[in-house]
C-alpha cells in the first residue's frame, strides 16, 4: 500500500510538471500581454520592450520558464499581472471558498438525491417511479445548467422572492447556485445507480440474502448498494473536481465571487501567473482526487487489491 | 478499519463545509429577500444607492491601475486639484483657484483651506508633488505615467530615467501653493489635474503601507467625497460619505454599494427586484424598455472606425479607399445593428468633445464624410482601372459580437453598393491588436477612447513616425497641422487646425472610415438623480448624486 501510494505520488509530480510546461508554452503563444495594449500600441518598439522588462517579460522564454519553475518548487505561484501587487496563492485561496462550498453542497445533494432516485427506480423496475427517474435523468443531462439557473433565478428569486436573485451575502445566496449545479449530478448518479443496482439485484448472492430472510433495507444497504457503488465512485471523482473548482457560468449568473470566473477572466487579460497558478491548482486537485478514488475502491470492494503485498 | 476510514472522510467533508462557508460578508443578518417595494422604500429612507459593475476590481493603486472600473472608484474616494463637474468642465476642488501666466506655461495653484485626508491630516502641496513624481519615477510608474510626463517641463527626462527629480518643474512654494511649469501651452491641463494619476498621495501613509498600499480599504488614505468601508475585488465596494471632505455638505447620498455582477441578465433581474438602482441594457433588451421613463443612453468619447492600411498595395489607392469609405451609411449600423445607444459617426472626434468658442468640436465641424453609394461605385471603378484589377479585400475585426456584427454589416453593404465580396477575419481582441502591429491587415475595425477632453487625444495618434498600427499614414500636411496646434496658444486657431487636420485625414487622404461613437443604454430608477457620467477618463462621479 505504501509503495503503491509513493509510486502514484511520484507519477503525480511528473504529470504536474508536464502540465505546467505545456500550459506555460501554450499560454505564451496567446497574442497580447497582460497590459492595456491599446494604450501601449503607439509606443516605439524599444519603449514597449522596456515596459515589459519591468515585469520580466523581455527575457527569453526558456529563462522565464526556468524562473517560474524555480519559484513553483518553493510553492510560490508568483505575483498576478492584473491584480497588481497580489500573490496568486492569496488570490486563489480567497476565491476557492465560495466555489468549494457550492461544489461540496452540490455533490452531497446530487449524490443523496441521485442515489435515492436510482435505488427506487431499480427496485420498482418498469414502474412509474422508474420512468420518472429516467425522465429526470435525461432532462438533467440535456438541459444546460445555465438555462436551469436562469429559470431558478427568474422564478424563485425575482417572481416569488423566496431566495436572493444573486450576490454573495448570506447562506441563502448559496442555495440556488447549489441546486443549479447539482442537477447534472443527480441525473448522472441516478442513472448509474439504477443500472448498477439492476445488475447487482440479478446476482446469485442477492437470492442468497433474500433466502436468509434478511430485511429489504439490509439487502439494499449491506449487499446491493455497496456493490453498485464502484462505478459511481469512479464518476464521482471527476464530477467532484469540476464542481469544487468552480463553474464559470453558474458563478457569473449568481454573482458568486468564485474561482471559475477568475480563471476565465485571467485568460482574457493574459494574466500569465494567474493562468498558471489556477491550472496547476486544478490539475493537482484532479490527480489527487483520482488517487483518493482509487484508494476508495479498496475500501468499498475488498476484492480490489491496490498492491500485491498480500499475495 | 474500513468503517473508520469512511467515517473520518465524512467528518472531513462536513468540516470542510463549515470552513468554506465563512466567506460571506459580515452583514449576513440583513434580510436578503428581494421584494421590490420593500427594498426601494428602505433605500430612500437612508439615502443609499446600489449599483453594479461588470468586472472584478483588480487594484485601487492610483499609480498602477489601468482599468476603467478602478478609475471610477478612485474618482469618488479621491480628489485632484480640479474635479470635473456635471458638464465635464473642470471646477476647483482641492485647489481654490489657479493663476495661469500670460504665456500659458506656468500654473500657480492655491489650495483650499481645511482640506484633509480621511485620517485628519491636512492635504498639502507637497502631497501633490510627491504623488506626481512617484507616478513618473521609472521604479514606481504605471502605464499612465505619460499623462504627466508629456506635459510637465523636465518630466519626460525624469520618467525615462535620464533626468533628475530637481529638474521637474513642480515647485512647492508653501503648504498651500503649488507651481507647475508646462512644456507647451495646454488648454486642457486643468482637466488633466482631475484625472486619477494627478491625485495627491500622503508620503508617510504610502511608505507605511509599503507593498500593501491600495490592496485593502484601510490601505488607502482618502481625500474625496466618499471613503470605502468595504473592498473585495470579486464582490465589490461600499462607499460611505467622507466626514473629513471639505464639501461634505453638498454630498447627499450616505452610502453607495457597488457590486460585481458579470452577467447582464442577472443585473437586469436584480434591477427588477429593486436591488439595483441602475443597470446597463444589452441591445436585445433595448426595444422592450425603450419607452420606459427609466430608460436613457450615454455616449462615450470612444470612436469606432475602419482603419485602412496604406502599406497594402490594393488599399494604397485613394479612389479604392474613398469608395470603401462612402459605400455604407453608419446610420443603418446605429439603428439596425447596434441599437444600444451608440451614435452613427461621420467624423473621428466624438460628439460633446470640446471645440472652438464654447461650441463642441462636432457642432463646429459638422459631418466630414457623407455616404453616397452612387459616388462610391464610381470611385471604385476608377480605382479598379488604376490598379488594373479588382483587389481582393479582407476585413479584420475582433471576435466579440458587436465587432463581428459590424463586420457583417460592412460586408453586406459593400456587396450591395459596390458589388464586391470582401472576406472577414476575426481574431480575439489582443490578436487583432497584434495583427495590426505586425502589419498583417488590409482594413480593420478599430477604436480609440479619449484620455482627455481635447481633439489632440485622437489627432496625436496619426502623427509621424508612420506605424503599421496606424495604417502607415504619413502626411506632411497633417503633421504640420497637428504639430502646429500643439504649439499654438490661441484657442480658436488651434481648434481650426484640428478641424482642418480631421478633414485632411478623412476626406482628402481617406485613411479611416468612421463607424460609430460607442454608447450604452441603461435603466435608472426615477428617484435617483445626478449620477454623473463622464465620457472619458474616470467615468463615474457620485458626488453630485441625490436620492428623492
Amino acid at each position: 500500500m505504501k509503495k503503491y501510494v509513493s509510486i502514484r505520488l511520484f507519477n503525480i509530480i511528473v504529470t504536474l510538471l508536464i502540465i505546467a510546461t505545456a500550459t506555460f508554452f501554450l499560454m505564451k503563444q496567446l497574442p497580447g500581454s497582460p497590459f492595456n495594449e491599446e494604450k501601449l500600441a503607439d509606443l516605439s518598439e524599444e519603449a514597449r520592450q522596456e515596459f515589459y522588462a519591468k515585469y520580466g517579460l523581455d527575457e527569453p522564454l526558456l529563462t522565464q520558464y526556468g524562473i517560474y519553475l524555480q519559484k513553483l518548487m518553493t510553492g510560490d505561484l508568483g505575483e498576478s499581472f492584473y491584480y497588481k501587487g497580489q500573490s496568486v496563492n492569496g488570490i486563489i485561496s480567497d476565491r476557492i471558498g465560495p466555489s468549494a462550498l457550492l461544489g461540496t453542497q452540490a455533490v452531497l445533494l446530487g449524490l443523496t438525491i441521485g442515489l435515492i432516485l436510482g435505488v427506487i427506480a431499480a427496485f420498482r423496475h418498469n414502474s412509474i417511479w422508474d420512468f420518472t427517474t429516467m425522465l429526470v435523468a435525461v432532462l438533467g443531462v440535456s438541459i444546460p445548467n445555465f438555462v436551469f439557473a436562469a429559470l431558478l433565478q427568474y422564478f424563485v428569486g425575482l417572481k416569488w422572492g423566496i431566495l436572493p436573485v444573486a450576490f454573495w451575502e448570506s447562506y441563502q445566496s448559496s442555495i440556488l447556485p447549489t441546486i443549479s449545479l447539482s442537477l447534472i449530478v443527480i441525473a448522472l448518479i441516478a442513472r448509474f445507480a439504477r443500472n448498477e443496482m439492476l445488475e447487482v439485484l440479478q446476482q446469485d448472492y442477492m437470492v442468497t440474502a433474500r433466502a436468509k430472510g434478511l430485511s429489504t433495507t439490509s439487502i439494499i444497504f449491506k449487499h446491493a448498494l455497496r456493490n453498485a457503488l464502484i462505478p459511481i465512485v469512479t464518476i464521482l471523482g471527476p464530477i467532484a473536481v469540476s464542481l469544487l473548482t468552480g463553474s464559470l457560468v453558474i458563478e457569473n449568473i449568481f454573482g458568486v465571487p468564485g474561482i471559475g470566473s477568475l480563471f476565465v477572466d485571467s485568460i482574457k487579460v493574459n494574466d500569465y501567473s494567474t493562468i498558471m497558478g489556477i491550472t496547476i491548482f486544478y490539475s493537482a486537485f484532479f490527480v489527487l482526487t483520482m488517487l483518493v478514488v482509487d484508494l476508495l475502491y479498496g475500501v468499498i470492494d475488498p476484492r480490489i487489491r491496490l498492491a500485491d503485498e498480500k499475495r | 478499519m474500513n468503517k473508520r476510514f469512511v467515517k473520518s472522510l465524512t467528518l472531513l467533508l462536513v468540516l470542510g463545509l463549515f470552513l468554506t462557508g465563512c466567506n460571506f460578508s459580515g452583514n449576513s443578518s440583513e434580510k436578503t429577500e428581494g421584494n421590490a417595494t420593500d427594498a426601494s422604500s428602505e433605500k430612500s429612507g437612508d439615502k443609499t444607492i446600489s449599483l453594479s459593475v461588470e468586472n472584478d476590481i483588480p487594484d485601487l493603486n492610483q499609480v498602477t491601475t489601468t482599468d476603467s472600473i478602478s478609475f471610477s472608484i478612485l474618482n469618488n474616494v479621491m480628489e485632484g486639484l480640479y474635479r470635473l463637474d456635471k458638464d465635464n468642465k473642470p471646477e476647483p476642488a482641492m485647489a481654490k483657484d489657479v493663476d495661469i501666466s500670460e504665456d500659458k506655461l506656468t500654473y500657480t495653484f492655491t489650495l483650499r483651506d481645511g482640506i484633509k485626508w480621511s485620517n485628519g491630516d491636512p492635504v498639502t502641496a507637497e502631497d501633490f508633488k510627491y504623488s506626481w513624481l512617484r507616478a513618473m519615477h521609472p521604479d514606481t510608474a504605471g502605464a499612465y505615467y505619460n499623462i504627466l510626463s508629456d506635459y510637465i517641463k523636465g518630466a519626460a527626462a525624469f520618467a525615462d530615467g535620464t533626468g533628475k527629480a530637481e529638474d521637474v518643474a513642480i515647485e512647492v512654494k508653501d503648504d498651500k501653493t503649488l507651481v507647475v511649469e508646462l512644456e507647451k501651452p495646454t488648454p486642457y491641463f486643468l482637466g488633466l489635474t482631475a484625472f486619477v494619476t494627478y491625485f495627491p498621495l500622503n508620503k508617510k501613509f504610502v511608505e507605511e503601507q509599503g507593498d500593501n498600499f491600495g490592496l485593502a480599504k484601510d490601505a488607502i488614505l482618502y481625500n474625496g467625497p466618499y471613503v470605502l468601508t468595504d473592498y473585495d475585488q470579486a464582490k465589490g465596494v461600499t462607499f460611505e460619505k467622507n466626514k473629513e471632505y471639505w464639501d461634505n455638505d453638498n454630498v447627499d447620498v450616505e452610502k453607495i454599494d457597488l457590486k460585481v455582477i458579470k452577467e447582464q441578465g442577472t443585473a437586469l433581474n436584480l434591477y427588477e427586484a429593486g436591488e439595483l438602482d441602475r443597470v446597463n441594457l444589452a441591445s436585445s433588451d433595448v426595444n422592450e424598455y425603450k419607452d420606459s421613463p427609466e430608460f436613457g443612453t450615454n455616449v462615450n468619447f470612444r470612436s469606432y472606425y475602419i482603419q485602412f492600411n496604406l502599406g497594402n498595395e490594393s488599399i494604397n489607392n485613394d479612389n479604392i479607399r474613398k469608395a470603401l469609405q462612402l459605400a455604407y451609411d453608419p446610420k443603418v449600423l446605429e439603428e439596425v445593428i447596434l441599437n444600444n445607444g451608440s451614435e452613427a459617426a461621420y467624423g473621428l472626434i466624438a460628439p460633446g468633445m470640446t471645440g472652438p468658442n464654447d461650441q463642441s468640436f462636432r457642432e463646429a465641424q459638422g459631418p466630414v464624410i457623407k455616404p453616397d453609394a452612387a459616388k462610391a461605385k464610381e470611385l471604385w471603378e476608377k480605382g479598379v482601372e488604376e490598379l488594373g484589377k479588382a483587389p481582393e479585400l479582407e476585413l479584420l475585426t475582433a471576435d466579440d459580437s458587436v465587432s463581428k456584427d459590424t463586420g457583417t454589416f460592412l460586408q453586406s453593404e459593400y456587396k450591395k453598393n459596390l458589388g464586391i465580396e470582401i472576406s472577414l477575419v476575426t481574431k480575439p481582441y489582443s490578436g487583432r491588436l497584434q495583427a495590426m502591429r505586425d502589419d498583417k491587415f488590409q482594413m480593420v475595425v478599430s477604436a480609440w477612447g479619449a484620455d482627455y477632453n481635447d481633439p489632440m487625444t485622437y489627432m496625436n495618434l496619426w502623427v509621424t513616425p508612420e506605424r503599421a498600427f496606424r495604417g502607415h499614414y504619413a502626411s506632411d500636411k497633417y503633421d504640420a497641422l497637428v504639430n502646429g496646434a500643439r504649439d499654438e496658444a490661441d484657442e480658436t486657431k488651434r481648434m481650426e487646425m484640428f478641424m482642418e487636420a480631421e478633414r485632411v485625414m478623412l476626406e482628402e487622404d481617406a485613411i479611416l472610415g468612421p463607424l460609430y461613437y460607442q454608447g450604452m443604454a441603461y435603466l435608472q430608477k426615477e428617484n435617483v438623480k445626478n449620477l454623473v457620467f463622464h465620457p472619458y477618463g474616470a467615468s463615474w462621479d457620485y458626488k453630485y448624486a441625490t436620492v428623492e
